[in-house]
């Protein structure tokens, strides 16, 4: 019986198909203005690429912003608990669990089973997210992927005095149309979301294995700048945007084995 | 954006409150032109006015009202549109917004607030309000008397200096409303209003340590609404009548082991003050067998001291120096937000932040890590009692979810 997960975030729709222990694959697709419409959507193409039909599905579990305008979901659980059966499942030692999305950024403690333990994460405010990262990159006209790999190679670091979007935003125009160089303007960037973010995780204690997720996760530069905060290597998923996806499959795979005791 | 408001009352005595309220507002309305009209703060001791017969028309509490219903919202733009920021108190920007008016003050609810005709406010517990009613004052060109309350340090005053402090402060205050009126206190009814308020603030102590029942026979949905006419009626008998019927309502429920929910799972206490345009918030753990048993911000958990002497001043200047639940000292809070943890069988704690609350917002950050240290789960969530722009629907029940699904888990 095949178990499904479905993360409805505000940037992107996530889907994962699991059979007993094995992932059979997942899709990952931008949520856009109707959040209801890619959820069914994401699993629609999850289950196309398995070459599987939705009557083969057990049980759906919905999880993320939009979980509760899923429309075919049986149940609900929040991202904090799926983020943390989820980095469990591919990481057993993960006791702490920074998840850094398209809207929000989250520190979540867990225990040896992948239960929610704490958690804390950033209000009102957009400083450390994808949002974040995604208009300071229109600022500097490059591309998200250009902006880690540019970072790496910063010489210096230029201080970022705010997280805040809006001032952010005008610090980082000035110290470009000063002349900066943007490698070490972007530096100076990472290391103010680094902080920023280790305010979340000072919150909840960090406790080693440390684990990040969500779509900051691909950025390297900001991870690195993370890891020297913290003093602790991070465990990278090999997808880290899935992991809220996984964690509700994990739970419906949970109520599907429940269902037949 | 809010979609719900108020709170399901689960006790048939709450009902009556919203009829009691109505009237009160709509007498003190009726009798603005008869009676001196005085806009009050919370902590101004109604007893004295009342003896006096002085109108008195409580802000703070006309603005729940209005954030109850959903009025904050234009209010507060046009408190600000007079220049106050969104960092000023809640409750001074909507009563700003009623009282500047403007295109963006909606129709006031129960018909507005009878005209002043002088204004008091009590330095206990919060700053801002003092500017908050000097600004009031000059712009309706009326007296403010500020009733001054000594801070209590933890050990750093004696006792008898603030009763000898207090009671000067309240004899002025006297004299202040005697010069307004032209009239003299007849303290022999000023004692009869403290007789009939001692009994009904003892019969408000009684159910909130019955409230300590597992399961719980009133919740915070109720509570918030029952402290009502025991802050804004009292020494009335209508109080102490509404009193003794809640009374024997709660006990009751114990008796016949009615809870809030048919089977309660965990019991949660609520941190700070409520969201007023949201109320219905408080009811929300009850579909997951959850159950905001009880409440730290009008917490009644000591009784009246027994009249002492014949200047009932004298006697309200001793009660005055009582410990109070969120007046004092940052580590009196903590410990007793902790006493309420344990005596109430608390199994987590929701600490509701409001940004333009001074009072609630410095308290919070320490109340947390006070119940870390104790490994208490706690959730904070962050938005102004009454301005519901500052509330997010996606992120409270997000937060709220996943804080359910910990105190579900079994773990803590």
């Amino acid at each position: 019986m095949i178990a499904a997960g479905v993360d409805i975030g505000s940037s992107t729709s996530k889907a994962v198909l699991l059979n007993g222990d094995d992932i059979l694959c997942h899709s990952l697709i931008n949520t856009g203005a109707e959040s209801a419409n890619s959820a069914c959507r994401t699993l629609d193409e999850a289950l196309e690429r398995a070459k599987l039909s939705a009557s083969e599905i057990g049980y759906i579990v919905a999880t993320g912003y939009g979980r509760v305008i899923v429309p075919f979901a049986q149940e609900t659980v929040t991202e904090l608990s799926c983020h943390a059966r989820g980095a469990n499942w591919l990481f057993p030692s993960v006791r702490t669990i920074l998840d850094m999305g398209g809207q929000d950024c989250k520190a979540i403690r867990c225990d040896a089973a992948g239960h929610l333990e704490n958690f804390t994460m950033n209000d009102k405010c957009a400083a450390g997210t994808g949002r974040f990262l995604e208009l300071m990159a229109r600022v500097m006209g490059i591309s998200l992927d250009e902006m880690s790999e540019l970072s790496l190679e910063a010489k210096a670091e230029l201080r970022i005095n705010s997280t805040c979007a809006v001032f952010a935003k005008s610090e980082v125009t000035s110290l470009i149309r000063e002349g900066k160089d943007r490698r070490d303007v972007l530096a100076g960037l990472h290391s103010a979301i680094a902080a920023r973010v280790y305010n979340l995780l000072r919150g909840i204690g960090v406790e080693p294995d440390l684990v990040i997720s969500g779509g900051i996760g691909k950025n390297i530069a900001v991870v690195r700048k993370i890891e020297e905060r913290v003093g602790l290597s991070a465990l990278l998923p090999e997808e880290p945007q899935i992991v809220g996806a996984l964690g509700a499959a994990l739970f419906a795979r949970e109520r599907i084995m429940l269902g037949k005791e | 954006m809010v979609t719900s408001t108020s709170a399901k009352k689960h006790l048939q005595t709450t009902l009556e409150v919203p009829a009691l309220r109505k009237k009160y507002y709509a007498e003190s309305l009726q009798q603005g032109t008869n009676r001196k009209v005085a806009w009050c703060s919370n902590g101004i001791p109604s007893e004295i006015l009342e003896a006096m017969d002085i109108n008195a028309v409580y802000l703070e509490n006309y603005a729940t009202v209005c954030a109850a219903k959903r009025l904050s919202s234009g209010f507060c733009r046009a408190g600000e549109r007079a220049g106050f920021s969104q960092d000023v108190c809640g409750y001074a920007r909507i009563l700003m917004g009623y009282l500047l008016g403007g295109e963006e003050a909606p129709e006031a609810p129960y018909g507005g607030v009878a005209k002043p005709d002088f204004l008091v406010v009590n330095s206990y517990s919060c700053d801002s309000r003092m500017g908050w009613f000097a600004t009031m004052g000059r712009t309706l060109n009326l007296p403010v008397y500020v009733l001054d309350a000594p801070y209590q340090p933890q050990g750093g005053c004696t006792e008898d200096v603030n009763v000898i402090y207090s009671e000067s402060q309240l004899e002025d205050f006297v004299a202040f409303i005697e010069e307004q009126t032209g009239t003299k206190l007849d303290r022999d009814k000023l004692r009869e209003k403290l007789d009939l308020a001692r009994r009904s603030h003892d019969i408000q102590v009684d159910i909130f340590e019955m409230r300590k029942a597992i399961p719980s026979p009133m919740g915070a949905g109720d509570a918030y609404t029952i402290v009502w006419p025991g802050m804004y009626l009292t020494g009335t008998k209508e109080c102490d009548e509404f009193y003794q019927r809640l009374h024997s309502e709660v006990s009751e429920r114990i008796e016949k082991k009615i809870g809030i929910v048919p089977e309660e799972k965990f019991r949660l206490l609520w941190s700070g003050l409520p969201f007023w345009y949201n109320m219905a918030l408080l009811n929300y753990f009850e579909e997951f067998g959850g159950v905001v048993a009880i409440e730290n911000a009008y917490f009644r958990y000591q009784k009246s001291l027994p009249s002492q002497h014949k200047d009932p001043i004298k006697d309200m200047a001793i009660s005055s120096t009582m410990r109070r639940p969120y007046a004092d000292d940052i580590e009196q809070r903590a410990e007793i937000t902790l006493d309420i943890v344990r005596d109430y069988h608390v199994d987590g704690v929701i600490l509701a932040f409001n940004p333009s609350c001074r009072l609630m917002y410095v308290l919070q950050p320490e109340l947390k890590n006070v119940l870390d240290r104790h490994e208490i789960p706690n959730l904070s969530i962050e938005c102004d009692m009454a301005d519901e722009r500052t509330y997010s629907e996606g992120q409270i029940k997000t937060r709220l979810d996943a804080f359910i699904e910990r105190m579900l888990s079994g773990r803590k």
